[in-house]
């Protein structure tokens, strides 16, 4: 307790303010519901540190001036009450004390009134110009959606149709309005193909996307709890999901892999799987922790290719870029190294060797569809010692124990050595999962994530194998 | 939980490699285990001890601030309570800081620590305590008697001689004993490590150097024939009565440039091309890409060496092999291989972290089967008198 408070009269306080802002997006209601259920300041910036940007070096001059500036106030003011024996002394004490309180609430004023006053009117007009060069853009425009899979998606797309196309894609993770209207600012018009990945956050987002973006083939990865905080229901994110369907009524692409999509799915749609993909069928599945390869085959046309991806959950979207790429006049050869130039994206099934031992990182993954997959591949691969490591999921709403104790099942179901739960709200519901499902393999509870991970190459020897799957938001601590 | 005791540093030459295996080998590892409570123990140069939780922290010694520490902490007392407890001074209203320990994870290498000393002190206090027994280790540590005691259990090694320092002062006897002896010789003090001390001789103008070289770090001496085509391995070894070998690993440099201190801890191995991180890890081929044939004979040599010298807990036995024809001599035996010779365990499947949880088991193994055996016996004797 005592710890705490003290936390929040160090000079580094003012870094704390403006990191909780940074890790929240700016997002003033996510800000301060963190700030209201932080218990210890001393360790919210134990994991991670602000990352120095113009906007965060800019806000924290603008904290500490105001604090040094109520610190100043409160000290003269307080030496003249007390030679003066004036009673406002108090109010001079308590404006000292109140430093922390003042500045964590105060700094989302400059953020409102930059966002109603600067951000939020520069957004809409660069994303209402975007609508037109999207409009006018001579090339086929690509959009991947779903709650999962769609950089996957948009990465492996990019990288086939690159061999025989002129490409552009929406970089990183740079999926909301405002990115795709800098990435429309960015385009030469002379692409071939733009590839736009759609990130969903709030009921209307993707119709929304669609009406800037005036996509001509639309791909949806597939539907899982995400977001839940503004859906509510994975029936209302499966909606907004659609509603790029809604938008293009043909050219959709559908991962028929997803249970959840299933209720959405209408005849006109051309749907995926790692069987099948748009007349393509798929055999001879092989994985290893040094990738898959697969068969294609349609009519006469056999193509045998081989990805750096991990997981039999990549085929579905592999087919698919394959089968699109033979649509849009890519040649086999083009197509198959295309395909091989497929590398494991960061943190997403990233296998990385350490020591004769394999850790397959995948701690971007933050969803149930993608745990599941990647624990049907820790079951797949042989290993000398299985290593599951999770903290569970974020933002899975009011199924979160239902979700969490699913998943604790799966969890026993591929058969680890060892379960390595990092302590978190969630983690009774994963251990009631793993209960049930009558695992007889070590379980450890975990309460310093950052230490053990620092260390991972003390846990580990040749022949092991280690899933690490999500990793969990300090603002969710 | 239970208190695990790591001893470390020492009156010794190997006093620098004995910190970083401590801090980084057995400390970190056992932290994480979350299951033992862990003390670190230094001993200082001049045989001082002292007991805090600072003294886990590398940058004290990297630093020069371990000067200053020892100049304010209080030293170490050993109190002998059928166990081991350690007590210090708590520096306030002349209180005393207790603390029992169940297990001593020795980490000393060379002379006071790996030699067997500690481990007969750590024998009498009767507390379990990890890696080889006083007997073993003080044999193992000095390569005249381990040369002794494995050829009389049949295991070959290279032909020999030792002197002692006062020898020295004999150069024609000494020439006249190693005359037997085909050049190239190894010259090397009995009971050091780390390769401290040792000396390659071509002919004999270089052996009266050598051997003062040899003698300025030790009272006992030895010279050995070199073997021809030679193939260079160590194999670590853990266990009590079951042995089991890591892998057998091979250093990949030229039979000229033998190892010495500097170029096992100092350059990782490659003179010339510094990186101390890489250490004693980053030389060998792991593991040794021999015929099988060779292979298998070099681990089961190791394992009847470690066996010969009644090793426990975990030991490096380090061999000889004529590439040509496949003989297998004995070389010496580490009875505290620098670093736990972790990097080689993970190779062969085991972590850090189990690497010392084993160790652990193994010392409370022995100790356990030691306490079935008598160690007293009731006599009328003192009435008599």
């Amino acid at each position: 307790m005592f710890r705490s408070l003290l936390a929040m009269y160090r000079p580094q306080f003012a870094i704390t303010i403006v990191y909780m802002l940074q890790a929240t997006e700016y997002q003033i209601n996510s800000y301060l519901k963190w700030l209201w259920r932080v218990q210890d300041f001393s360790k919210v910036t134990y994991r991670k540190s602000l990352v120095k940007t113009r906007h965060s070096k800019t806000l924290l001059f603008a904290v500490k001036v105001g604090m040094l500036a109520q610190l100043i106030t409160a000290l003269v003011w307080g030496i003249w009450a007390f030679r003066n024996e004036n009673p406002s002394l108090i109010f001079a004490v308590d404006l000292l004390f109140s430093i922390p309180l003042v500045w964590t609430h105060l700094v989302v004023v400059p953020l409102l009134l930059g966002r109603w006053l600067y951000v939020n009117p520069l957004s809409a007009f660069k994303v209402r110009h975007s609508q037109k060069i999207f409009r006018d853009h001579p090339g086929i425009k690509i959009a991947v959606a779903g709650s999962y899979g769609k950089t996957t998606m948009k990465e492996i797309l990019a990288t086939v149709l690159a061999e025989g196309k002129k490409v552009a894609a929406t970089p990183a993770n740079k999926n909301v309005a405002i990115s795709h209207a800098i990435f429309a600012a960015r385009l030469k018009g002379d692409e071939d193909i733009l590839i736009i990945e759609y990130g969903e956050g709030a009921p209307g987002d993707v119709a929304g996307f669609s009406k800037n973006t005036h996509p001509n083939i639309g791909i949806i990865t597939g539907l899982a709890p995400a977001h839940l905080d503004k859906y509510k229901t994975l029936s209302t994110a499966g909606e907004d999901i659609f509603s790029l369907a809604d938008y293009l009524k043909d050219n959709v692409y559908v991962n028929e892999e997803s249970e959840a999509v299933k209720p959405f799915i209408k005849k006109s749609y051309k749907l995926f799987s790692s069987q099948e993909a748009v007349g393509w069928k798929v055999s001879n599945v092989k994985t290893s922790i040094h990738g898959v390869s697969f068969l294609m085959k349609k009519g006469t046309k056999t193509l045998s290719l081989q990805s750096l991806l991990l997981g039999r959950h990549q085929v579905g979207p592999l087919a698919l870029a394959v089968a699109l790429a033979e649509k849009l006049g890519l040649s086999e050869e083009q197509i198959k190294i295309g395909v091989s130039k497929i590398e494991p994206f960061e943190h997403r099934m990233q296998p990385r060797e350490a020591g004769g031992a394999w850790i397959i990182d995948d701690t971007y993954n933050g969803n149930i569809e993608g745990m599941l997959a990647g624990l049907r591949l820790l079951k797949e691969l042989p290993a000398r010692r299985k290593v599951y490591v999770t903290p569970g999921l974020v933002d899975q709403g009011k199924d979160s124990a239902a979700i969490h104790h699913q998943l604790g099942k799966a969890i026993v179901r591929a058969r680890p050595d060892l379960i390595i739960l990092m302590k978190h709200s969630v983690t009774d519901g994963i251990i009631r999962g793993i209960r049930d499902e009558k695992y007889n393999g070590q379980l450890v509870i975990e309460e310093d994530p950052l230490n053990f991970y620092n260390n991972l190459d003390q846990f580990v020897a040749a022949g092991d194998l280690v899933l690490l799957q999500n990793d969990w938001p300090d603002n969710y601590n | 939980m239970k208190t695990v005791a790591v001893i470390f540093g020492g009156q010794s030459t190997e006093h620098d490699v004995s910190i970083i295996t401590a801090l980084a080998s057995v400390i970190k590892p056992l932290e994480l285990t979350k299951q033992y409570k862990v003390e670190a123990v230094y001993i200082a140069k001049d045989g001082s001890w002292y007991w805090d939780e600072k003294l886990k922290d590398i940058k004290l010694y990297q630093s020069g601030e371990i000067e200053d520490f020892m100049r304010k902490a209080p030293k170490v007392h050993l109190l002998f309570d059928n166990g081991l407890t350690l007590v210090k001074s708590s520096q306030f209203a002349g209180r005393k800081m207790y603390k029992k320990i169940d297990v001593i994870f020795p980490a000393m290498h060379g002379t006071h620590g790996e030699d067997g000393e500690l481990m007969g002190l750590l024998e009498m206090a009767n507390v379990p305590y990890v890696g080889c027994d006083f007997r073993s280790s003080t044999v193992a540590m000095d390569k005249v008697l381990a040369k002794q005691v494995t050829e009389s259990a049949g295991i070959q090694g290279t032909p020999w001689v030792w002197f002692s320092s006062s020898e020295l002062s004999s150069p024609r006897k000494i020439l006249e004993s190693i005359k037997r002896l085909k050049y190239p010789l190894f010259v090397k003090p009995a009971h050091l490590g780390s390769s401290i001390g040792i000396s390659r001789v071509e002919d004999e103008k270089g052996v009266m150097n050598a051997l003062e070289v040899a003698a300025h770090y030790d009272d006992k001496v030895i010279v050995e024939q070199g073997v021809s085509n030679l193939i260079e391995v160590t194999l670590p070894i853990m266990g009590n009565i079951e042995p089991v070998p890591a892998l057998l690993e091979r250093p990949l440099t030229k039979p000229e440039d033998f190892f010495d201190f500097d170029m096992k801890y100092m350059q990782g191995g490659k003179k010339g091309k510094g990186n101390a991180k890489a250490g004693a890890q980053g030389y060998s081929e792991i593991p040794a890409q021999l015929p099988t044939e060779f292979y298998k004979r070099a681990e089961q040599t190791g394992l009847d060496i470690y066996k010969a010298l009644g090793c426990s807990g975990i030991a490096r036995v380090d061999m000889l092999i004529d590439g040509k024809t496949g003989k297998v001599y004995f070389n010496e035996v580490n009875p505290l291989p620098g670093g736990l010779y972790a990097h080689n365990w993970r190779k062969a499947g085991v972590s850090s972290v189990e690497l010392v949880t084993k160790l652990l088991d193994f010392a409370q193994e022995r100790w356990q089967a030691k306490q079935k055996i008598a160690t007293s016996f009731s006599t009328n004797y003192l009435k008599q008198f």
